[in-house]
């Protein structure tokens, strides 16, 4: 049973003292109780109800604002959907959906919160389980009051820490840096980002001064001073950081070297290593196949809403992917440049148009202007086509920049494509945002790994055994994308890379199509699409959400931007078309590198690119089927390039539709197959839906964009989740 | 019991100026203290036999003004869940073949609410119902079960008169059970 309790801090019972002191902060992360620690903002999730009732009874007598959870998947949607507004997670372990050790660290990850775990059992292994997964806590149950009055010293020990780091890199600079990057950040439009950004900010240096009674306001006003802000890793800055790992190759990174190479001002070795940390957890999720269906899809959904997860998961995955070749080159791109900041809408249409550019061409030159057009539109990936460029996929940077805005679900597509043939494909559908940002992380990274060592071979089948020239598009999602892809561009030869990527994409998808598995895992790599006729399977597997343009990108080079585009639109059906049609390129071309990596493309829709259906599936599958990214894999049968029309028509569309109109849009996303939305995890399904459903009414691009606007908000978290910044407080 | 009746004594002796003292407009207040020693009675023993554990204490800590029935609501609670969760344990012991594992995961929730709301004897059992359960011993899993069971239907009993005599008892008596 789900209880949830709103969170708001006057709605809890006992926490009426903090919640009166700081008035809720809608947006983003609340406002900061006074009285520290009371109002501490606790996610308690238990699937217990017994327990779930005393303990939530418990955190409300030392007054925290307490939010109830029985099902993991609930707790993560939730916590993307707010992303900022919680200080801790307190967790059971066994739980019937997933497992408690995934979560915290996919929380770890995500959020980067402090993780409390709690259970009966009390074996020193099961307890030593819990502290190497990252947990800051083990309670054994039955939980006292007593242990839950101190638990707030976890949020104050680490935003201390955070802090710590960013003094050592020279705070002055890396403070101007942060706000440097908020305001880039809010004047791209990630809203999210920003806003929750600097929300986090402010309560984390709030919190710091809690003690102290600092003034909010004050804080609010000038985010540069006092207290340093933690490092966000921002999907360049995270770009920049997989190409340096990806040169040094991810064994031999130390994180003095990335450093080095990275030649970021401000930032600092401790800041690289634990980045280094998160993104080696990630890449090592990424090579678990199967797990994450489940989790997946909803978490998928849920990081629709909070694209952030796109930015970062896709310059994780994009290059992950991209990396292993796993992805198509062209989903990577696609995925890179739509995951990265679906959120942002703005970017949606650009990728929209480039995919329609996409369309046009086939060659990779095609695919490169195409991918052109996208960055251009992007505007976002600015920074990322560079990047690209030089390596091979250059084009497809591009276009993947484009899909990685299109909130490329980038973990999970990436992933799902990369990894799995088919989990991966529930992986990339990722409707949840989440779950996509997760799977592109993790396939990035994975993929990265891969990438390095060219496991593509194997997996040439997969991608149709794609030379796939183009390289690696894997434009990283949206901001990754361009380091993504570089990165992965050199990683993955096309040829390499497209087998690696079919390789993954057939566990994924186990399509007939490569392409589809690509799908999965472009989320993060649109360019993959673009750069080879997708290897439909990939592009499906991860576009369940995003691509539904993805397949249709598959086909030729521009498909690659297709799938850039729906990868990257966040909107959540969009990317679902994005990723079908992607995957529908994929199909055709199995050259298609898909470097899903893009996964991280937050397409919502689980890309689930059907490849088959390409155009008109994804509308609807978009939406319906968050988990259908599986259909993806149909791909094979779909020709991309019809997919690559409509599934442009569709990320016109919805952009258009932005979620307003996606509530009618009802699902009829095109994407039928491949998208597979999670719906349950993805909170803005409905927009998905819509979303999907304009596909073929082409106000899937609207409603990408509005979701992704609605979504927004989550969308900085991108970085977030790698970003200590996301500590909300 | 002889404590009680000496108790009972003095307390009839000392009622009227208890009366007196406690603003004694309720007129039940002299049943409320002899509801009063029935409550504080029961309670210890249920503690003595070990049906309940310090856990229980924690619990009614929990209850308060804003939260009057936060016990009686928590043992309702667990009441109905751990009965459904014995319905599935009861059936996957029964299946064939056994799966222990997922009888395990039964047993590791059984455990937890249990451990949660106090029940020591019911907790205890199904510690050791999961040890026959890892050994994959059916007939000592058989066995347990049948204990847990009832340990499961007693405690409810118990508790059942206990919450029935809370609920007489009343707010009043609230502050003063928890010390008696």
């Amino acid at each position: 049973m789900n209880e949830r309790m709103d969170p708001a801090p006057t709605s809890s019972g006992k926490a009426t003292a903090s919640s009166s002191s700081g008035p809720p902060d809608a947006a983003a992360g609340g406002g900061m109780p006074t009285e520290f620690p009371a109002g501490l903002r606790v996610l308690l999730v238990d699937d217990d109800a017994t327990c779930l009732k005393i303990i939530e009874m418990m955190l409300r007598k030392c007054h925290y604002d307490v939010t109830t959870c029985s099902c993991a998947a609930t707790a993560l949607s939730m916590l993307r959907e707010r992303k900022g507004w919680f200080d801790l997670v307190l967790s059971d372990v066994y739980m019937p959906d997933m497992d408690g050790f995934k979560l915290l660290e996919r929380i770890g990850l995500e959020m980067d919160l402090p993780v409390i775990m709690m259970s009966a059992d009390d074996h020193k292994d099961v307890v030593m389980k819990g502290v190497t997964h990252g947990a800051v806590d083990y309670l054994i149950k039955p939980v006292r009051i007593e242990p839950l009055k101190n638990i707030w010293q976890h949020v104050v020990r680490k935003k201390r820490f955070e802090l710590k780091e960013l003094e050592h890199s020279g705070s002055l600079e890396e403070n101007e840096r942060e706000s440097e990057r908020h305001k880039r950040a809010m004047e791209e439009g990630d809203n999210a980002t920003s806003g929750c950004g600097e929300n986090l900010k402010n309560i984390k240096r709030k919190k710091e001064g809690k003690e102290e009674d600092e003034q909010d306001v004050d804080e609010q006003a000038d985010p540069s001073q006092t207290k340093k802000p933690r490092v966000v890793w921002s999907s360049e800055l995270h770009q920049q950081f997989v190409t340096a790992v990806n040169q040094l190759g991810i064994d031999k990174a130390v994180p003095k070297k990335i450093l080095e190479l990275m030649k970021v001002a401000g930032l600092t070795r401790e800041n690289v290593a634990s980045h280094l940390q998160k993104y080696r957890l990630y890449l090592r999720r990424l090579s678990v196949p199967q797990h994450q269906d489940r989790l997946d899809g909803p978490f998928t959904s849920a990081q629709e809403a909070t694209f952030r997860s796109v930015g970062t998961v896709d310059g994780f995955d994009l290059q992950a992917l991209a990396v292993s070749g796993q992805l198509l080159p062209q989903n990577l791109s696609a995925l890179s440049s739509g995951s990265r900041r679906v959120t942002n809408t703005g970017l949606r249409m650009p990728v929209f148009d480039q995919m329609g550019f996409l369309n046009s061409g086939n060659a990779s030159s095609t695919r490169s202007a195409s991918v052109q057009q996208m960055n251009r539109g992007l505007g976002y990936f600015s920074g990322f086509s560079n990047s690209m460029e030089s390596r091979q996929l250059g084009q497809s940077h591009q276009l993947v920049e484009p899909y990685g805005n299109m909130c490329l679900q980038v973990g999970e597509e990436i992933s799902g494509l990369l990894n799995l043939p088919s989990p991966q494909t529930t992986r990339s559908s990722l409707p949840g945002g989440i779950s996509n940002e997760q799977v592109n992380r993790s396939l990035i990274m994975h993929r990265s790994q891969q990438g390095q060592q060219f496991s593509l071979s194997q997996q040439h089948e997969n991608f149709h055994g794609q030379p796939f020239p183009r390289g690696q598009i894997f434009n990283g999602i949206g901001g990754h994308d361009s380091r993504l892809s570089s990165k992965f561009g050199h990683q993955i030869s096309p040829n390499d890379i497209s087998s690696h990527i079919s390789g993954r994409t057939a566990n994924i998808a186990q399509t007939p199509m490569p392409g589809n598995h690509i799908s999965a895992s472009y989320s993060s790599v649109p360019q993959a699409l673009y750069a080879n006729n997708i290897h439909d399977s990939c592009l499906t597997e991860s576009a369940a959400s995003h691509y539904p343009l993805a397949s249709s990108i598959g086909d030729t080079p521009t498909t690659g931007n297709v799938e850039a585009l729906s990868n990257t639109s966040s909107l959540k059906g969009v990317t679902d078309l994005s990723n079908c049609n992607i995957y529908s390129e994929l199909r055709q071309n199995k050259t298609q590198d898909w470097k899903l990596e893009t996964v991280n493309i937050s397409y919502q829709s689980g890309q689930n690119l059907a490849p088959k259906q390409n155009n008109a599936d994804f509308g609807s599958s978009l939406v319906a089927h968050q988990d259908s990214i599986a259909t993806i894999q149909d791909e094979s049968s779909r020709n991309t390039c019809t997919v690559r029309k409509e599934i442009l028509s569709v990320t016109t569309e919805i952009e258009h539709e932005k979620i307003e109109c996606v509530a009618q849009c009802n699902s009829t996303i095109l994407v039928e197959n491949s998208i597979r939305l999670k719906s349950e995890s993805m909170p803005d399904i409905k927009h998905q839906e819509v979303l999907y459903d304009n596909i073929i009414s082409n106000d899937l691009m609207d409603v990408g964009k509005q979701q992704q606007e609605g979504i927004g908000q989550d969308d900085p978290e991108f970085f977030d989740a790698y970003s200590l910044e996301n500590i909300p407080m | 019991m002889v404590l009680h009746i000496s108790s009972a004594l003095t307390a009839s002796a000392l009622h009227p100026l208890l009366c007196f003292c406690f603003h004694n407009t309720y007129p039940e207040m002299e049943n409320a203290s002899g509801l009063h020693r029935q409550l504080a009675s029961m309670k210890k023993n249920l503690f003595d036999q070990g049906y309940l554990d310090e856990q229980f204490y924690q619990l009614e800590e929990l209850q308060d003004e804003s939260s009057p029935n936060f016990v009686e609501e928590v043992v309702t609670l667990f009441f109905r869940d751990s009965s459904r969760s014995m319905a599935n344990i009861d059936e996957a012991l029964q299946q064939c073949p056994r799966d222990f594992h997922r009888l395990d995961k039964f047993l590791h929730r059984l455990k937890g609410s249990a451990s949660s709301i106090g029940a020591a004897k019911m907790k205890n059992e199904c510690t050791r119902l999961r040890e026959f359960c890892s050994e994959e011993n059916l007939d000592g899993c058989l066995r347990s079960f049948q204990k847990v069971k009832n340990d499961h239907t007693i405690l409810r009993q118990k508790l059942e008169n206990y919450l029935q005599l809370l609920r007489q008892v009343g707010p009043v008596d609230r502050a003063s059970r928890s010390g008696s």
